[in-house]
């Protein structure tokens, strides 16, 4: 008869254990990571007896959480994709924001500036049109500089966010790691610690949310993670921390580097997913290619008008001054040269100036350039002298001093532009409208051929002086400058200019040979020229960047688009892993999370048998009651 | 299967946030009016957007453009207008003063007059536009073009004129130079000059003649010298002898040679010259005040007089002829400038209704979107409520 009570007082303690299991479920039915909790009932070894064995009751074998590590996997990876696809979205959705007003746009202030120069090429000697068009000179130049302003705002707070980024996954890592003590100390008992576990898992979660990990359990039951492309993070009980490295060329731009064992290996190249990711994304397909394009921008704007400003003469009848200044090439050492090698670089021919970045290295004995933003290694000419510098992707590069087998400079051809770029002309009498020089037809002509224009096409070319072409026979023609000294001559085709010196002549009607023409400075009288200025909305609407495809308004249009696109994707890619997200999340909570209403069962079925437990208790108790009485019968 | 709590919680807060951003987008959508608030939105289409912006805006400039062009050319037609009828005045005075019967004095008067017009055409090739600049000083718009010393007018200004860009590829000339209205114009009949030599002191006048067959005109100064009343003999300058003829003076006769006629009237004397020169450039003024000599001068007998006004009613027919030419063509330009603001009116609407299609909000599908969203946000809310509320434990007592 004692079996009877201690069978029952075993179901009396199980069914209270699971009850406050059940209770455990409840209470937790809302926090966040927590695995629903089953106690495991077996039924205690049973008696031998004649007839057999008889049960001794139950136990509460073990109490085990729900958990399933390939679901607990998929929350994790797509976290990370979600995450990281939603910070670029945020990031780039920045740069969009800016960039998309179509009515305040880039290229509406483009398209504003050449309409001032419409205006004044209209009425050259308009001093309200002048001064019109030098407010919208400004209004262009604000524009470029508060674009490049935010830019570098927005990769300032970026920079801050991998700083905070840097120190949260560092915070997990050392918890994961000390939980991982505590559980490899627990998991010796033979039982799991639930508690620590769901902990461990929620830490794991959140860490994806920063960067993509991977996870690998170890026997003792603590969890080694894995970042990049399998460097350890957490092994066992010890974390290695992340730290941020300043960049090799920009110290402004941190790298990420994992610590330990005395050297810090860079890893910033194979950091991928979560925040992290997002980030490092953002600055390399957005930040920098958007600044590095608002600066082409930038320098095929002044590079253009300062030429024909040059190319003309200004109300004063002085030759044109350039109308903007613009920042120069950004050239940045590596900061680990050991050479003394120094690079002067400056910028070439517009049409072959790209908005990407160039590294100069010297491997072998030879300096190799690479375009960075394509990987592709661009082929030099020159040998970097002074004399002859190195020409390539429109920069010319000097090099001096000696450099060290892998020293290495990087190259921002257009990065710094935009900052720098700002209005030079302080009156609005410097707009050079009119030509610098003008042509005039000999008074002993006899000949049909009038002067249609004259100008000046490559003001770095051009001699100023006064040069007089010289008809011959068969249209042949000398060009002589007032020395008398030749320089130019040829066969004049109608239609085609005479070229010399950086400057051109156009005629209409048919030269007869003894005719003269002279090209000379233009007359400053002439303040209703206003030649140059349309020379210079034709210069600003021809495809004169990348390669002779681009007009300088298309390529700020392409800009706009561009960052449309990566934002758009981001967004989209945002927006799919987070439906994935969702969806994961949800299958492992209906695997993991607790149900209120089967809690409610649970713990209506456990109160029952509990209940006819302590019935079975007082069954037995009238048992011995009867079994005394009869015996005292 | 079973349903976590929490999930049922998180799923339902998901949708309903899910909702309401899009509920929010496509009130946003309504209220701007704008389909795409970004370039994300549609990056195709903002860059499509920006480009015809952009075209737009240069449109209305090339518009503006056209508009200060026109008021130059108007002011250009009238100044043409007012020299056309002052040049017509001119010649009809000469046309008076070409009467043997008039006295000395009454030339002079008419001089007078014609010394006047002069002045007057002067001030029109002088004239202004609004903001004073030079309407014929070309490039020099504004330092005056035309100075008067004496009898002799020069110009100054400028030998081409600026151009106005009045679409995307066309650019007219704003104006005229002074030098292609008044004064690059062809002296004589254009091929050559006539004069009477000025000691002649016979009566006989020579006609600013006419080119008959211009491929033996050989371009030479020739002398017509008559040997006696009824004789000439034509040389080159070269002093051989081109061709000889007779003359009776009572008819008058053409004479020619090398391809060129001119008619000879009225009584020469022996030893009388008259010299056919190749043409060079006159001008309007020269003309005029080369008339205003020829009639205020007390010595020049009435062949020299006859000669003269001939010389200049041909010259002056020929500035008539020029300005009517460059009327025409400052009519064209105007022409040119109408068709293409219309073109670039008609292209404007064009514009703005393809901005509108790609850029502006479709109401009537945003209007329905919302609504449909609503109803669904509403559902969501509505069955949540209702939903959260069951939990076994209600039952459980």
């Amino acid at each position: 008869m004692a079996d009877l009570l201690s069978t029952s007082v075993s179901g009396l303690l199980a069914f209270q254990q699971a009850l406050d299991v059940t209770s455990n479920n409840i209470a937790n039915a809302s926090t966040p990571g927590y695995s629903v909790e089953t106690a495991n009932l077996a039924e205690a070894l049973g008696q031998a007896t004649n007839v057999g064995f008889i049960g001794s009751g139950v136990d509460v074998q073990s109490i085990t959480r729900n958990y399933n590590e390939y679901l607990a996997l998929q929350v994790r990876g797509s976290q990370a994709s979600y995450s990281s696809a939603n910070t670029l979205a945020a990031q780039s959705g920045q740069v969009d924001d800016m960039l998309s007003d179509s009515g305040t746009g880039l290229t509406a202030t483009l398209q504003s500036f050449v309409n001032s120069l419409q205006s004044v090429a209209s009425a050259p000697t308009s001093a309200s049109a002048r001064q019109a068009l030098l407010n919208q000179a400004h209004a262009l130049a604000q524009q470029l500089n508060s674009y490049d302003s935010q830019i570098s705002q927005f990769g300032s707070q970026l920079e801050t966010q991998i700083n905070g980024d840097v120190s949260q996954v560092n915070s997990i890592t050392a918890n994961i790691a000390s939980l991982n003590q505590q559980i490899a100390a627990e998991s010796t008992s033979g039982q799991t610690p639930n508690q620590l576990m769901d902990q461990r898992d929620l830490l794991i979660d959140q860490l994806s949310k920063l960067v993509s990990v991977k996870t690998a359990t170890e026997s003792n039951g603590s969890m080694d993670v894995y970042i990049g492309t399998g460097q350890a993070l957490v092994t066992g009980g010890v974390a290695r921390k992340l730290i941020t490295t300043p960049g090799t060329y920009d110290a402004s731009e941190v790298g990420i580097a994992i610590s330990g064992g005395g050297t810090n290996a860079d890893i910033t190249p194979e950091i991928s997913g979560g925040e992290l990711g997002g980030l490092l994304s953002a600055r390399s397909q957005v930040l920098d290619p958007a600044r590095n394009a608002i600066g082409q921008v930038s320098v095929a704007v002044a590079t253009i008008v300062n030429q024909q400003q040059q190319s003309g003469m200004d109300l004063s009848g002085a030759q044109g001054q350039p109308m903007f200044t613009v920042g120069g090439v950004q050239t940045l050492t590596a900061s680990d040269n050991t050479g003394s090698a120094a690079l002067s670089v400056t910028r070439g021919a517009l049409s072959a100036l790209t908005s990407d970045d160039y590294k100069l290295q010297f491997t072998g004995g030879a300096w190799q350039l690479t375009d960075v933003t394509t990987g592709q290694s661009v082929a030099m000419t020159g040998n970097g002298s002074s004399g002859t510098p190195f020409q390539a992707a429109g920069l010319s590069i000097v090099t001096s001093g000696t450099p060290a087998n892998g020293d290495s400079f990087l190259i921002q051809p257009t990065a710094a532009a935009a900052a720098g770029f700002s209005v030079a002309l302080t009156s609005p009498a410097q707009v050079a409208a009119a030509s610098l020089v003008q042509g005039t037809a000999g008074s002993a002509n006899t000949g049909s051929a009038t002067v249609s224009g004259a100008s000046v096409t490559n003001p770095s070319t051009w001699v100023s002086g006064t040069y007089t072409v010289t008809f011959g026979a068969g249209n042949s023609y000398t060009v002589k400058n007032s020395g008398g000294t030749q320089v130019g001559s040829g066969t004049y085709t109608s239609g085609t200019p005479i070229t010399f010196q950086g400057a051109q002549l156009t005629l209409t009607g048919a030269p007869a040979s003894g005719d003269t023409f002279t090209v000379g400075l233009n007359n400053p009288a002439n303040t209703g020229d206003n030649s140059n200025l349309l020379a210079m909305t034709d210069a600003l609407a021809a495809s004169a960047l990348n390669g002779g495809t681009t007009s300088v308004t298309g390529a700020a249009n392409s800009l706009v688009s561009q960052i449309g696109v990566i934002t758009q994707q981001a967004q989209n890619n945002a927006t799919a892993q987070q439906t994935v997200n969702q969806d994961a999340t949800t299958a492992r909570n209906n695997a993991s999370g607790v149900n209120l209403d089967q809690e409610a069962a649970n713990m209506l079925r456990y109160q029952q048998a509990y209940q006819a437990m302590a019935q079975v208790i007082t069954a037995s108790g009238q048992m011995f009651t009867s079994l005394i009485s009869a015996i005292q019968g | 299967m079973t349903i976590s709590t929490l999930t049922f919680q998180t799923n339902a807060l998901n949708q309903l946030e899910a909702l309401e951003t899009a509920l929010s987008k496509t009130q946003m959508q309504l209220s701007s009016g704008k389909r795409i608030q970004t370039a994300a939105d549609d990056p195709t289409g903002m860059a499509q957007v920006n480009q015809l912006n952009m075209e737009l805006s240069a449109s209305q400039q090339y518009v503006s453009n056209g508009n200060l062009a026109t008021a130059n050319l108007n002011l250009e037609t009238q100044a043409l207008t007012d020299a056309t009828n002052l040049l017509q005045g001119a010649r009809d005075l000469a046309v008076e003063a070409n009467n043997a019967s008039l006295s000395t004095t009454q030339r002079q008067d008419i001089a007078t007059q014609l010394n006047q017009q002069l002045q007057q055409l002067v001030a029109i090739g002088n004239r202004t536009d609004s903001n004073g600049n030079y309407l014929f000083g070309g490039y020099s718009s504004s330092s005056q073009p035309f100075a008067q010393s004496g009898n002799s007018v020069s110009y100054s200004g400028s030998e081409q004129v600026s151009q106005v860009q009045i679409s995307e590829n066309q650019r007219i000339s704003a104006g005229d130079t002074g030098s292609s209205v008044f004064m690059n114009l062809p002296a004589g009949n254009g091929t050559f000059t006539t004069a009477a030599g000025a000691a002649n002191t016979g009566g006989a006048s020579i006609s600013p003649g006419t080119v008959t067959s211009p491929s033996q005109w050989v371009p030479d100064t020739y002398t017509i010298t008559f040997t006696d009343a009824t004789d000439y003999t034509v040389t080159n300058s070269g002093g051989a002898t081109v061709t000889t003829g007779t003359y009776d003076s009572t008819k008058g006769g053409n004479i020619s040679f090398n391809g060129i006629q001119v008619a000879v009237s009225g009584p020469p004397a022996s030893g009388d010259t008259f010299t056919v020169a190749p043409a060079g450039q006159s001008s309007a003024f020269a003309t005029l005040s080369g008339l205003v000599s020829t009639l205020s001068s007390p010595t020049l007998n009435a062949g020299q007089i006859t000669t003269q006004i001939n010389q200049a009613l041909t010259q002056i027919d020929g500035a008539l002829n020029n300005l009517g030419n460059v009327q025409a063509s400052v009519g064209g330009r105007l022409n040119a400038v109408t068709s293409s603001q219309s073109a670039a009116q008609s292209r404007q609407t064009d514009l703005t209704t393809q901005v509108s299609n790609i850029q502006s909000t479709d109401y009537a599908a945003a209007t329905t979107q919302l609504s449909s969203e609503e109803i669904t946000l509403q559902a969501a809310e509505q069955s949540y409520a209702s939903l959260a509320k069951l939990s076994l434990f209600n039952y459980v007592s």
